[in-house]
Formats: structure tokens, C-alpha cells, sequence
């Protein structure tokens, strides 16, 4: 089995960036997170709070809204990547060695499955 | 007088050098109580110590065949038996309880068991001796660098010495130092100057060394009036990187590195052939073959290259075996990959031939010194590099490293105890380093001129052409009339085209240049005097060893001449004279 | 081999910067002609050669060993001298450290840093003049560690530097090597923690910029492991 060879790091400023492609995707994806769970939050306490909430519940609008595919798969996505990736994190402390591409490829890769079933089912599959 | 500011501090001991030796002299001299202080030229992990692979040549008791005998006889065989014995015999002697003291610094040296430490072979010694660790160079500095620290010692960074400034007495009482940060004056009054300022490497074209050994500590040596010695022996690495510019120089080591030698005295080192493949290293040493010394084998392929033989780029090929590959990418990683990134995966599995030339590597002679490191002048100390005698007119690899060691710790110890008694910097020190600002303040002053850098190129080609490896008398008598022209014509010329202060580094270039010039020209005078060939230093027009010429042979500057002098090889029998010349002439 | 490589020209756009005269820095642009393979540093040592004379930069060995070279270029933190030139690069110093001027860092506080960790072993009786007891593998490990170039090129480009209370994955790097020294008795944990070790976002672009090939992540992982289970 041939020895693996040191790196050559005589390129080091063409490559992509993963760490900074991955901690701001991991960044963008909270705030998604949080940001829709704070509009859920706040919608269902208008929802639940007299002649208000009433009227809220039967806006057609905000019925339709969680039916957008695109907005599921932002969702979706987020949660997924955001997840994996502070699991892959934890998995970190707890000892288990992995490379930074690889693990960016497989958390993206995973969510973005995740995406791409919203994605196919927009188009009817 | 009008003159630049010149700030003041006071120190015991003040060490120029932050590589190796000079920062085992700041622990040995703080450890004994002295006041210290380190001035590096740039950031203090900028030396030459950094860029070695670290191997280091000591008696373990490990090997059952090796002894501090044997040890000693390797470097006098080596060496032409003109090295000065005494220090040759402490280094030697001492090398190992060196090597506890870095591991005890925290460089945990290779090993196949818990204290089985694993050694390995050198080009010329006879027994497997060599120690080392994977962090090479690097590990060495790093785990010094924390011991200074943890002790407090004081670091000045992009602080050059620029001159040792004697006093009325011709004794050394102060350091004239420049802020290259912030372009100021300074003068550090002291009891002891140690200089620990590297080799002479830079003064050729294709060199291995850092670009701060401009042989600074010898030429402000000679201008105090200390000698030289053996200054004529420079030692080019055999094999060293052909391309890309960049790393062009760079030291490959040893072919004995990259072949059965490493381990085994009687096997074979990688093969060195010309362009028409043949082993013409066994023209020269048919028995240690491409296992020989450097000076052998750097000789070998300069003339390859100069006749003909060589590649189109310029060098010749070492064909290593790969059959060593697996260790040698255990022990020195970072080897394996500068040859992958500047020449391709094959040469760095050592599958594939790998072009090498050689490269001027280690200054072998330098300020003369007694077993103490202490120089003819009083109150002036060198050690390492800048130092000569220790190793004669060719130095075994791996034998640097415990000499920076050895000798470090011995010149940080006779600063501090000599520095006790010492008396303290008077007025007239003061004025003197003064004078001398004010005149190197000159050059910023300077509109039109000659730019610093034209003038090393120019040097650098000289040295490379006409001092290197191989001399002739009628180029080395033209190359002193050029140094001495250079000197008298053109360095009062020099300009520095910034007006700004603050790290210039074409100020630093003329302050070196004066460096340069004078150990350039020491060199020369040197190399013309030594009618034979003996170790480094070979001459077309003398090209056998002559043993008349067993001696050593001193340099000093009187005014603007340079003087030279033959010298017994000091024995274990010849009492020390070293201080004899300067006191005499003090009285 | 070499003599195929062809002469390229490069633009260099580099930082100047004189804090006697300068409020801020500005860019000056350079054109430099070179062989094609020829690094960021040549490039540099080009421009003070032929063009500007009065260009500060830093460099000393030039094979990749002492780290005082470091840059940013294109925005990412290299070794000048090994990181290969492109055909339009921006040079600047490297950042957070103060600049002297141009491209040269001050590093006093780098090696204040350093030195208020106390990187050497500290031991609970002295070395005794023999071979010290230490497994093969772990020694090389340590070696390994120990060849941290200290080039803070990882400083640079660490986000958390930046945002939090962290010193910088160098640091972490040089403390885990004294952690696994059998030597050594320092709670070097506990300095990790002080050093900001939780402020890691794990993004290993330490790793990925390293001129060493260490990875100053996977020792903050190694501490934090240990912070979990008590070690």
C-alpha cells in the first residue's frame, strides 16, 4: 500500500473555502430556523387570541403560504444542514476523526436530499 | 556633535543571534545570573538553525562500536586534522549531554523503543551515530525559543548589531545596535558581546542559507580587530535543489540520506550520475563512493556540471532507492514534501531521479576562539557558525548541530562569569558609537548612488564565480582587487532610495554590505595564501593536498589592510594562545 | 523538465502603507514578468528589486521553515514564498496584527501570547542526563506537533478570532503538544480553556490553510473531548 504522501500546499489561495462555505451556510441556516420559528410562534399566538386569531385562521394567504414548495425546501434544507452539522460537530468532541471536505459534501449532500424531494414534488413527481 | 539619537540600555551580556547558539549562550548566561538580552536581525525563528533537518552527531552509548574517541578522530579525518583540536575534542565530549539537555527542553528525539533512541548514518563519519527528530530544524528552535521565554529573557526582534563598540582599552564595552522597526539608533552597553550571527552563506549566488547571514559577527569581529581563522574553507553542499527559483540552493543533505547508507556504514548511498549516466563520483572516492564527504562530493559534481556533463537545467542526477522511502518519509516529513511540490510525486517517493547541484552551506571557519568561545578581543565572545576551528577544512553532517549546542552554552557561560569582574562602557564607548551612527546615517542622506542591491549581486556572482568551489591564484587576486575597489569606491557611494525609517530594507542592505566586503575580501586573501587543495578549498593551479600546508591560517584587519598568517594547529598539547596577539599589543 | 515552464506576466496589486505618513493603507499596482511556477514571494522580491525600492516585506528562508513570510493574497492567509503567483493577485499584510509598514507584521504580541503560556515541559522531577521514556509513536506525534512554524497564518484566517474571545487555533496547536508530553505536569486544559478553546466553530479552515499540514482543529477536538470526559 503506497504511503500517503504529505500535502501539496503550494495553492493554498485558489481553493475553495470550505470552513467558511460550511460556518456560513451553518450561520444562514439558523437564521432561517429561527426566523421561521418565530413567525410560527407569533402567528399561532395571534391565531389563538380572539376575533383576531379567528380571522387570521381563515386567511386564504397564510394557508397557502405553508404549502410553497420552495419555502419547504429552504426549510427543510436548513434544518437538515443545520442539524447534521452540529451533530458532526458533537461527533468531533466525541473522537471521531473525519476531513472537513468530506464531512461538508456529506451535511450538504444529505440536505440537500431533503430539498430535492420538495424540489420533485413542485414538479409533480 | 550633531548626531542621531542614540537611546541607551545597559545589559551584562548581550548575544547577537537568534538562532541555536545563540539562544543556548542566553540560557546558560541567564541561568548563571546574568542580565541578557537577544537581538535578531527580523523575527527571532528567521535563522539557519530553522532551516536544518536537524540531524545531530553525538556518542549515545547506543551504538557498542562508537565512542567519544572515534567520534573525535571522524571530525579531525574530516576536518584534515587542522582543526583545532581542543574545541574538536569538547565537542566531541559534550555533544550528548547536549542532546539531554534538548530533550529535556522537550524535542523528544526519534526512537524505535521507549529509550532506544534510532540513529543513522552520515557522509564520512565511520559509525552510525546521528540522532534526530521529525521536526528537524524547526523543533530545535521552537522548544529553545519556549525556554527563553519561560526565563524571561528579553528578545529584541528586527534588531541588527551593527558594530561592537570598544572602549580606550580595545576592550569591548558595548553594542552598537539599529531598530531596523523603527529606524533608530541604539546603543546597549554591556560587559560581554557574544556574537552567534550564523555563516557567510549569502555572499553566494546559490546558497542554502537564510537571507540574514550576510556574515555579519565576522566582519564586525575583524573591525574590532579579532582574527579569523581557516576563513578560506567554505563548505557547499553537495546536493541541493536545482528549480524552481525559489527553493533554487536549498541543501538535499547527503546523498547517503537516500540510500542503505543511511543506516548501514558499508551499503550504498544514492547513485550520482552525469548526462551520460555515468557514477563519476567514483573517480574521486572509489571506496566511500557517493558515501563520501561533502567536500569530495560537492568537488565531483561542480566539475561535472563545469565540463559538461551536467543537465540542461545545470545540475546532475541522484538516483536514491526507493526501498528507504517508507523511513525517510517517517523521519523527515518535511523533506518529502518540498521535493513533491517543487519537483513531482515520483521524486518525493524516491522513485524517480532527482536533479541536485551544489550550493554554498556553512561557513567552516570564522572568528577564532579558545575553548571558552572567547575571541582575541577582550570582552568579545563567538560561538556556532560565526565561530571557526571546530571543525577543520570540512565539517560531518550532522556535527552543526551539536556544535551550536556545545559552544552556545560555553560562550553564555564565560559572558556571564567574565562579565562579574567586567568593567562597565565609558564615555569615550559612547562617543565612538556615536561617530559611527552618524556616518551610517549618512546613507539616507544620499540622493543619487548606487543602489545596495546591484552591489551584493555583484558580490554574490564574484564569490560564486571566483571563491567558490573551485579557486584559481589569478582569480583570486582579481577578485581582492574588486572587494578593495568596491570598498573604497563604491561603498561611500551606496544609496538608499526611501527616506522612510521604518524597516528599510535598503538601509539594512548598505549596513550589510560592509559585512560583506570585508569577509568577502578576508575569504579571498585567505584562499590566494593557501597554495594547495585540503578539504573545501580547491585550487586548479594547487590541486593536491600539501602537507606543509597542515596549519591554519589567520586573518586580521590593520586600518584597510587585510594581513594574513600561518599557525601551528592547535593540539590538545599547544598551550591556548588566543588572547596572547591583543594583550600583547594592548600593553 | 524545468525548461518547458514558459515566462508569464503577472499583476500584483500590493498593500503600502507608512504609518509616519499614512492614515490607511493604499494599493499600488505592479507588473512583474517571471517564470510561470514562480511563488507570491519572488514576485514580491521582484517589485523591490526593479520597481519599488522602498517596498517593505519580510522573508528569510524561503523554503517554507521559518514562517515569517506569511501574507494574505486574494484574501487568504499564505506563505509567501510557497504559495505559487496567479495571474491578478492582491498582497497584503497579514491580518488581525499590526502593521510597521507595508507588508510587515509586529508579532510582539504573538510571542507575548506564547510566552504567557509557558511551552515547556514541566516536569515533577528533572531530566536525568538519559534517555527519557517515551513511546516511538507518541514522540513522533510530539515532534509533529512541535513543527508548528508559528506563522499565524491559522490566526488569520480563524473566524472565531475574529468574533470571539479566542486566541487563535495556534496556541490550542502548541498547548496539546505539551498536553501529551509524559513530562509535562501544566493543566494545559485549563489554559485552553482560558484561551478561548470553546469558541471553535469547528470549521477547519486551519487545517485546510496550514503550511505545516497540522491541523490546529483536530487539537482543540482532542481538548474538548477531554473536556468531556474528564481527562
Amino acid at each position: 500500500m503506497a504511503a500517503i504522501l504529505p500535502r501539496n500546499s503550494t495553492r493554498q489561495a485558489d481553493a475553495l473555502r470550505y470552513g467558511n462555505i460550511a460556518r456560513l451556510t451553518n450561520r444562514i441556516t439558523g437564521v432561517v430556523i429561527v426566523g421561521f420559528v418565530t413567525v410560527h410562534v407569533l402567528v399561532q399566538a395571534m391565531v389563538h387570541s380572539g376575533w383576531f386569531g379567528e380571522a387570521v385562521a381563515r386567511s386564504q394567504f397564510l394557508l397557502d403560504l405553508q404549502q410553497v414548495p420552495l419555502v419547504h425546501a429552504i426549510l427543510f434544507f436548513s434544518i437538515a444542514f443545520h442539524t447534521l452539522w452540529g451533530m458532526k460537530l458533537f461527533l468531533g468532541d466525541l473522537g471521531y476523526v473525519y476531513h472537513y471536505k468530506t464531512s461538508l459534501f456529506v451535511v450538504g449532500g444529505i440536505a440537500s436530499l431533503f430539498a430535492l424531494r420538495e424540489a420533485l414534488r413542485y414538479v409533480g413527481l | 556633535m550633531n548626531g542621531p539619537e542614540l537611546s541607551t540600555q545597559d545589559y551584562d551580556v548581550v548575544i547577537a543571534g537568534s538562532g541555536a547558539a545563540g539562544m543556548r549562550a542566553a540560557i546558560a548566561a541567564h541561568d548563571a545570573g546574568a542580565r541578557v538580552v537577544v537581538l535578531a536581525k527580523g523575527p527571532p525563528r528567521a535563522n539557519h538553525t530553522r532551516m536544518s533537518g536537524g540531524r545531530y552527531n553525538a556518542v549515545s552509548g547506543l551504538n557498542p562500536n562508537d565512542s567519544t574517541d572515534a567520534f573525535y578522530k571522524d571530525t579531525l579525518e574530516s576536518g584534515t586534522w587542522i582543526n583545532n583540536h581542543a574545541l574538536t575534542r569538547i565537542l566531541a565530549d559534550e555533544a550528548m549531554d547536549r542532546a539531554y539537555d534538548l530533550e529535556a527542553y522537550g524535542l523528544t528525539w526519534d526512537r524505535s523503543e521507549i529509550t532506544k533512541y534510532s540513529l543513522s548514518m552520515t557522509g564520512g563519519g565511520s559509525f552510525v551515530r546521528t540522532l534526530g527528530s521529525a521536526d528537524e530544524g524547526i523543533g530545535i528552535t521552537e522548544v529553545m525559543l519556549h525556554q527563553l521565554h519561560v526565563r524571561g529573557i528579553e528578545i529584541k526582534a528586527f534588531h541588527m548589531l551593527v558594530d561592537a563598540v570598544q572602549d580606550a582599552d580595545g576592550r569591548v564595552t558595548g553594542a552598537l545596535v539599529f531598530d531596523l522597526a523603527r529606524g533608530s539608533w541604539r546603543f546597549l552597553t554591556c560587559r560581554a558581546l557574544v556574537l552567534a550571527t550564523g555563516g557567510t552563506s549569502q555572499l553566494y549566488e546559490t546558497s542554502s542559507g537564510p537571507t540574514v547571514n550576510t556574515g555579519d559577527g565576522i566582519g564586525i569581529a575583524m573591525r574590532t580587530g579579532a582574527e579569523v581563522v581557516d576563513i578560506e574553507f567554505m563548505q557547499f553542499i553537495p546536493i541541493s535543489f536545482v528549480y524552481p527559483p525559489s527553493i533554487k540552493g536549498y541543501t538535499l543533505t547527503e546523498p547517503a540520506h537516500y540510500g542503505p547508507r543511511h543506516y548501514d556504514p558499508k551499503a550504498d548511498a544514492a547513485h550520482l550520475l552525469n548526462n551520460k549516466g555515468e557514477r563519476f563520483v567514483l573517480k574521486h572516492d572509489p571506496v566511500r563512493r557517493e558515501g563520501s564527504t561533502r567536500d569530495v562530493l560537492a568537488r565531483a559534481i561542480m566539475l561535472e556540471i563545469l565540463e559538461g556533463r551536467g543537465t540542461p537545467e545545470g545540475g546532475v542526477l541522484m538516483v536514491p532507492d526507493p526501498k528507504v522511502f517508507e523511513s525517510f518519509l517517517r523521519e523527515r516529513p518535511i523533506y518529502v514534501k518540498r521535493l513533491l511540490e517543487n519537483y513531482g510525486e515520483a521524486q518525493a517517493r524516491l522513485e524517480a531521479p532527482i536533479q541536485v547541484m551544489p550550493s554554498a552551506l556553512y561557513t567552516l571557519g570564522g572568528v577564532r576562539i579558545d575553548n571558552w568561545c572567547r575571541t582575541s578581543v577582550p570582552g568579545l565572545y563567538a560561538g556556532g557558525e560565526v565561530a571557526g576551528g571546530v571543525h577543520g577544512a570540512n565539517r560531518l553532517g550532522g556535527s552543526s548541530m551539536p556544535d551550536i549546542q556545545v559552544f552556545g552554552r560555553r560562550a553564555g557561560m564565560a559572558a556571564a562569569e567574565d562579565a562579574r569582574q567586567a568593567p562597565g562602557a565609558t564615555k569615550a564607548a559612547f562617543e565612538r558609537a556615536r561617530e559611527r551612527a552618524a556616518a551610517l546615517d549618512g546613507y539616507l542622506g544620499r540622493s543619487d548612488g548606487v543602489r545596495p542591491i546591484e552591489v551584493k549581486k555583484q558580490v554574490q556572482k564574484l564569490m560564486w564565480d571566483d571563491v567558490g568551489l573551485v579557486r584559481s591564484g589569478p582569480k583570486l587576486v582579481e577578485a581582492i582587487r574588486i572587494f578593495r575597489q568596491l570598498r573604497s569606491e563604491v561603498l561611500p557611494r551606496l544609496k538608499v532610495t526611501s527616506r522612510t525609517r521604518v524597516v528599510n530594507r535598503e538601509w539594512m542592505e548598505a549596513l550589510e554590505l560592509e559585512n560583506m566586503l570585508d569577509v568577502g575580501q578576508a575569504m579571498a586573501t585567505a584562499a590566494l595564501e593557501r597554495k594547495e587543495t585540503r578539504g573545501a578549498h580547491y585550487r586548479t593551479d594547487f590541486p593536491e593536498i600539501d602537507p606543509n600546508w597542515a596549519i591554519n591560517l589567520l586573518v586580521w584587519r590593520e586600518g584597510s589592510e587585510m594581513r594574513v598568517e600561518r599557525r601551528d594547529v592547535q593540539t590538545l598539547d599547544t598551550p591556548d594562545k588566543t588572547n596572547a596577539r591583543v594583550l600583547a599589543e594592548a600593553r | 523538465m524545468n525548461a518547458m515552464l514558459k515566462t508569464i506576466t503577472v499583476k500584483a496589486e500590493v498593500s503600502r502603507f507608512n504609518p509616519e505618513t499614512d492614515e490607511k493603507a493604499h494599493f499600488e499596482t505592479f507588473e512583474v514578468t517571471g517564470i510561470e511556477n514562480m511563488r507570491v514571494l519572488d514576485v514580491i522580491r521582484s517589485i523591490y528589486e526593479h520597481q519599488a525600492p522602498d517596498l517593505a516585506y519580510q522573508f528569510a528562508c524561503r523554503i517554507g521553515r521559518c514562517g515569517t513570510c506569511a501574507v494574505k493574497v486574494n484574501g487568504v492567509p499564505v506563505l509567501a514564498c510557497q504559495e505559487t503567483c496567479k495571474p491578478e493577485m492582491r498582497i497584503e499584510p497579514l491580518t488581525p496584527f499590526p502593521v510597521l509598514r507595508d507588508l510587515v507584521i509586529d508579532r510582539t504580541e504573538v510571542e507575548e501570547r506564547y510566552a504567557n503560556l509557558a511551552l515547556v515541559p514541566h516536569r515533577d522531577h528533572e531530566h536525568e542526563g538519559q534517555p527519557e521514556a517515551v513511546a516511538p509513536d507518541l514522540a513522533h506525534e510530539i515532534c509533529r506537533l512541535d513543527s508548528c512554524l508559528a506563522c499565524m497564518v491559522c490566526v488569520s484566517a480563524c473566524p472565531a478570532v475574529e468574533e470571539r474571545a479566542f486566541d487563535g487555533p495556534a496556541f490550542m496547536l502548541k498547548l496539546r503538544q505539551l498536553a501529551i508530553h509524559p513530562a509535562d505536569n501544566m493543566d494545559r486544559l485549563s489554559q485552553a480553556k482560558e484561551g478561548g478553546l470553546v469558541e471553535c466553530f469547528g470549521c477547519d479552515l486551519c487545517t485546510q490553510l496550514c503550511p505545516a499540514d497540522l491541523s490546529p482543529a483536530q487539537a482543540i477536538r482532542d481538548f474538548r473531548n477531554d473536556l468531556l470526559f474528564g481527562r
